[in-house]
């Protein structure tokens, strides 16, 4: 059913809003009013958004709309359909908005008077307005539009603070490499037109006559190459880290948390709904996704493991997120090729139930980040600590997305992981044993990536929290301002709400993908197993176990208060040193020495290279030593190995093209020529 | 869901449990020590530690944050809430329903978290230290404890801990199935690591060498302390207890009607814990630490072991 008016209403308020985010504060001069009058109309636009998403997804019904101006019956017009599927990408959209809106007033004012705040609400408005109409995309021309747009507002987003050479360099990956994902992503969308000859969503949705096998193979080859560049999927990864570190932290919290999600959208529209695999024959899309997934999954977390920039290492814990996410649509799909619907639903509920809850912690943990570079100017875990007392709220905030996203019950990304897992329990039911079994192997890296991601957030925020400062401007900083505070409150409260709550996700995700309610019943989620004389029911209700929780916490505090006879005093004092006397903050663990088990025991992957030089009193006497100087790095595989020698062969053979460009204007005339000649050529052999 | 007698049975066995963890550490180490040929403290000594310490006062360090003060209460109430959801004296998980083995291993995980913040927050090089090295061996503990609960839920059906154990009950005896042998292996070393025992840790020296667990522990004192201790204590007791129940049921009564049978299978329950907790404080007897980097062998060895469980079942 199409309905009108109230919904499309409204989304013309939601881009107007945006529109005016964008436009108002050019007329400002002044950093404050303009930070102000682009990121309340943003906040504004995100609540309508969240609205009009979250109205589409519960009431299951699509809102098709042209827009007013649009030429009838060409293929170059923009349209838009928003139904289930892009209603709940724009609530995810939305709802992240809303949070880093309120934190940009604060935040921007670090930018006061010294950058341009116009341009930075101007691009930050227009990236969210791009995102929001590449999910309600219903054609390739609108589609591509507005996802280049999306791309060309991020790369200026990335290159803000351009003086420096490194957000240059990333801004330079960055627009490469996305283009090079946008042009695979043509490919895909031109390999249907060739068979539908049409440019719309809604010919490739239901084809005249059913595309070919080889040609749906094309399709969605080219689609997870393009998209999972977007995604940050391994091996096309590599901007990924570079890129969403450069960006203003209220920007990096928008890239990681949601740009990649279209990225999931537009993965899930060609693999779900263009191209839904029916047969056994496509359960090989699915297992690469599958070990795509896992593959970034565990690549992403073990780089974030020993990265010592807190944004860089939240940037591969993205690429980690989106490796998991993947993994549970790569297993949804193989399970529709064996027409297991009842599972499939469930392995899809898990991604989007994922995508979701990343949104909610990568965003709380990048304004975290954010808050701390803030604070204290730096965002280099080595030279922080103890901000746990300077900046309070901050590290409240900081923790809980800590624990979120490090699985831990009862916050959201127990949650997905749980439905994740058992996703990939269920895949006994696939028929075929070599997938069984590739499957396991995927839970091994699934599960080893777990473990790893608690310690990485462990190191995250022991390093930047705990212990003693370790430099002065750690030992000086201040708590945030209410703002920011306010928008990291918002994300937090999705993380608890998600995690205690899930029903308020997993009844949005079921209606808006159409699934089967029963998975997702009240508050509990359940998963059947049964084989050959065994069945049971697997089941898990994260209220009950919150609730437990407290309980037993009300329990034990009853029975402790009550055991002590007397009451008993808490003395502060030192920590114990040994009798060594004067503790300082070069004695504590490091981030790097507190990863350094991990960086010994995965040193295949990082190839620690340590050069230690010392400088001897004499040659003769090894012992006495002036000083001493330890360096250690660890390489990017990826970077080294594939993308060095890549960019050196194209760069080599684009020396040898450009010998033909002598600058002479002679040598052009024969080029002319010759060009004539070949075309006349051409016309007489071929009429 | 669960009625009102159910809850009761539920809470009355993890009451259960957390009362009697003490007391297996207290014969874990009898047995250790008079495997080494010592006389050893009284198997009550935990509990004469535990109701000494709740009346002291407490030194906190003045490098701590609240995190340091929360990571106990943490600790205990993540440990306490996993017993409410373990098969113990009873083949049942009374809340079976609403919680799961996963949700066992999350809220150990949880413990974990806080155990190793507590750790760093303290500012000494020791903390640090345990954390650094804990973090590399939940990495791999974690895996390895997954991957057991993989092959035991392919073999047994599912993850709700109610009908793992009824599946178990069902077999005679010892689940003599290839695959369960190869998850038996890889669970025990898992427990030898996460209950911080001989090749991996070793809990009772304080040398800087050897210690994990209780170097990020160190600065903790009285009432704390205490709490780290007991839930310490519990989760030792709820892996055994899953061990125990999913590996070898033999004694477990087929239904829950016939009262003679709890009470022989409750019974049973108790000789069988104490015979793999012998065992276990035998195998620290007889085992030395090993090297720090040599640790993440066995651990490997743990994975591999119930990947071939995995691949067993399937063949």
């Amino acid at each position: 059913m199409i309905i009108g008016d109230g919904h499309s209403v409204l989304f013309y308020l939601v881009i107007l809003a945006f529109i005016a985010g964008a436009l108002v504060p050019l007329a400002f001069r002044n950093s404050r009013k303009a930070s102000v009058a682009s990121f309340a109309p943003g906040a504004a636009g995100s609540v309508l958004t969240i609205a009009l998403a979250a109205s589409i997804a519960v009431s299951g019904t699509a809102l098709e709309m042209p827009l007013p101006f649009a030429a009838a019956a060409t293929e170059i017009e923009f349209q838009f359909y928003i139904d289930g599927m892009s209603a709940f990408f724009m609530l995810i959209i939305g709802l992240v908005t809303l949070a880093v809106s309120i934190y940009s007033i604060g935040y921007s004012s670090e930018y006061h008077e010294k950058r341009s705040i116009r341009a930075l609400g101007f691009l930050f408005n227009l990236f969210v307005l791009s995102m929001i109409l590449v999910v309600a995309s219903d054609n390739v021309f609108s589609f591509l539009v507005f996802w280049e747009a999306m791309s060309l507002a991020s790369f200026f987003l990335v290159i803000y603070e351009h003086e420096s050479e490194g957000s240059i360099r990333a801004g330079m990956t960055y627009i490469v490499m996305t283009h090079l994902g946008t042009a695979f992503i043509l490919g895909s969308f031109l390999a249907m037109y060739f068979q539908t000859g049409s440019l719309s969503f809604d010919s490739f949705r239901s084809p005249g006559s059913p595309m070919p096998a080889y040609i749906r193979d094309i399709v969605f080859v080219l689609a997870l190459v393009g998209f999972g560049t977007k995604a940050g999927l391994v091996p096309m990864h590599v901007w990924l880290p570079q890129a969403h570190p450069s960006a203003p932290s209220n920007v990096s919290a928008l890239m990681s948390a949601v740009m990649i999600k279209t990225a999931i959208y537009g993965l899930a529209r060609v693999t779900l709904d263009f191209a839904a695999p029916s047969s056994p024959d496509s359960a090989w899309w699915g297992m690469l996704m599958v070990v795509a997934g896992s593959a970034s999954a565990l690549i992403g977390v073990l780089y974030a493991a020993i990265e010592k920039d807190i944004k860089r290492a939240l940037a591969f814990s993205s690429i980690e997120n989106i490796g998991i996410v993947i993994l549970g649509l790569g297993l949804s799909v193989v399970f529709l090729s064996f027409g297991l619907q009842a599972l499939a639903a469930v392995a899809l509920l898990a991604s989007m139930y994922h995508s979701l809850n990343h949104a909610a912690f990568k965003s709380l943990l990048f304004m975290g980040a954010g808050s701390v570079l803030f604070g204290t100017h730096t965002k280099n875990m080595e030279q922080l600590g103890g901000l746990a007392k300077k900046m309070p709220w901050t590290a409240l905030l900081f923790l809980i997305g800590a624990i979120a996203i490090s699985g831990l019950p009862p916050l959201n990304g127990f949650a997905s992981e749980w439905l994740t897992m058992q996703a990939l329990l269920s895949s006994y039911q696939v028929p075929n044993v070599a997938l069984q079994v590739s499957i396991s192997f995927a839970s091994i890296a699934f599960a080893l990536t777990a473990g790893i991601a608690l310690a990485t957030f462990v190191r995250m925020f022991g390093a930047t929290f705990l212990s003693r400062p370790r430099s002065k401007e750690a030992e000086h900083a201040k708590e945030v301002p209410k703002t920011m505070i306010a928008g990291m409150s918002v994300a937090a409260g999705l993380c608890i709400v998600f995690g205690i709550l899930p029903f308020a996700a997993t009844g949005m995700i079921a209606s808006s993908f159409g699934l089967d309610e029963s998975v997702a019943s009240f508050n509990v989620l359940t998963v059947p197993y049964s084989v050959s004389g065994i069945e049971s029911i697997s089941s898990m209700s994260m209220p009950a176990v919150a609730v437990m929780m407290g309980a037993a916490g009300a329990a034990i505090a009853g029975f402790v208060l009550a055991s002590g006879s007397r009451k008993t005093a808490r003395k502060i004092y030192s920590t114990w040193d040994c009798g060594f006397g004067e503790l300082n903050e070069r004695m504590e663990y490091t981030a790097s020495s507190l990863s350094q088990p991990i960086r010994t025991v995965f040193r295949a992957l990082y190839k620690p290279r340590m050069t230690i030089s010392k400088d001897r009193y004499s040659d003769s006497n090894p012992y006495m030593k002036k000083s001493m100087r330890v360096e250690s790095e660890t390489k990017d595989v990826f970077e080294d190995r594939l993308y060095a020698p890549a960019v050196k062969t194209a760069v080599g053979f684009f020396d040898r093209v450009r010998r033909i460009q002598t600058g002479k204007v002679n040598a052009y005339l024969l080029y002319v020529m010759i060009a004539l000649a070949l075309l006349l050529l051409l016309a007489r052999v071929m009429p | 869901m669960a009625d009102v007698a159910t809850v009761a049975i539920g809470v009355v066995q993890a009451a259960g449990i957390v009362a009697l963890a003490p007391f297996l550490t207290g014969v874990m180490r009898k047995v250790k020590a008079r495997t080494q040929k010592r006389v050893g403290a009284s198997v009550l000594q935990p509990y004469y530690d535990l109701a000494k310490l709740l009346k002291k006062d407490e030194v906190v360090s003045d490098q701590s944050s609240w995190v340091f003060r929360a990571a106990p209460w943490v600790m205990m109430v993540a440990t306490v809430t996993a017993a409410l959801f373990v098969p113990a004296l009873l083949p049942l998980s009374p809340f079976g329903a609403v919680g799961d083995v996963l949700v066992v291993l999350g809220l150990f995980g949880l413990a974990r978290f806080f155990t190793m913040l507590a750790g760093l927050d303290v500012a000494s090089a020791f903390g640090g230290l345990g954390t650094s090295r804990e973090m590399m061996m939940s990495a791999l503990a974690e895996p390895a404890m997954f991957m057991t609960i993989f092959v035991v839920s392919l073999t047994l059906g599912g993850t709700n801990l109610s009908s793992l154990v009824g599946a178990a009950a069902q077999s005679a005896g010892f689940v003599a199935v290839p695959s369960m042998l190869f998850a038996l292996i890889a669970f025990f070393i898992v427990i030898l690591a996460e209950t911080g025992k001989v090749p991996f840790d070793n809990p009772a020296t304080h040398l800087e060498l050897t210690m994990i667990h209780e170097a990020m522990v160190l600065e903790y004192s009285g009432k704390s302390l205490a709490l780290v201790q007991w839930s310490q204590s519990i989760k030792q007791l709820i892996l055994l207890a899953l061990l125990v129940n999913l590996f070898f049921p033999a004694g477990m009564p087929p239904s829950l009607d016939a009262g003679w049978q709890v009470a022989a299978g409750a019974g049973a329950f108790v000789a069988k814990v104490a015979l793999v907790a012998a065992l276990v404080a035998f195998v620290e007897t007889r085992v030395a630490k090993w090297r720090l980097f040599r640790v993440p062998d066995l651990l490997v060895m743990a994975i591999a072991s119930s990947m071939i469980g995995v691949i067993f079942y399937y063949l």
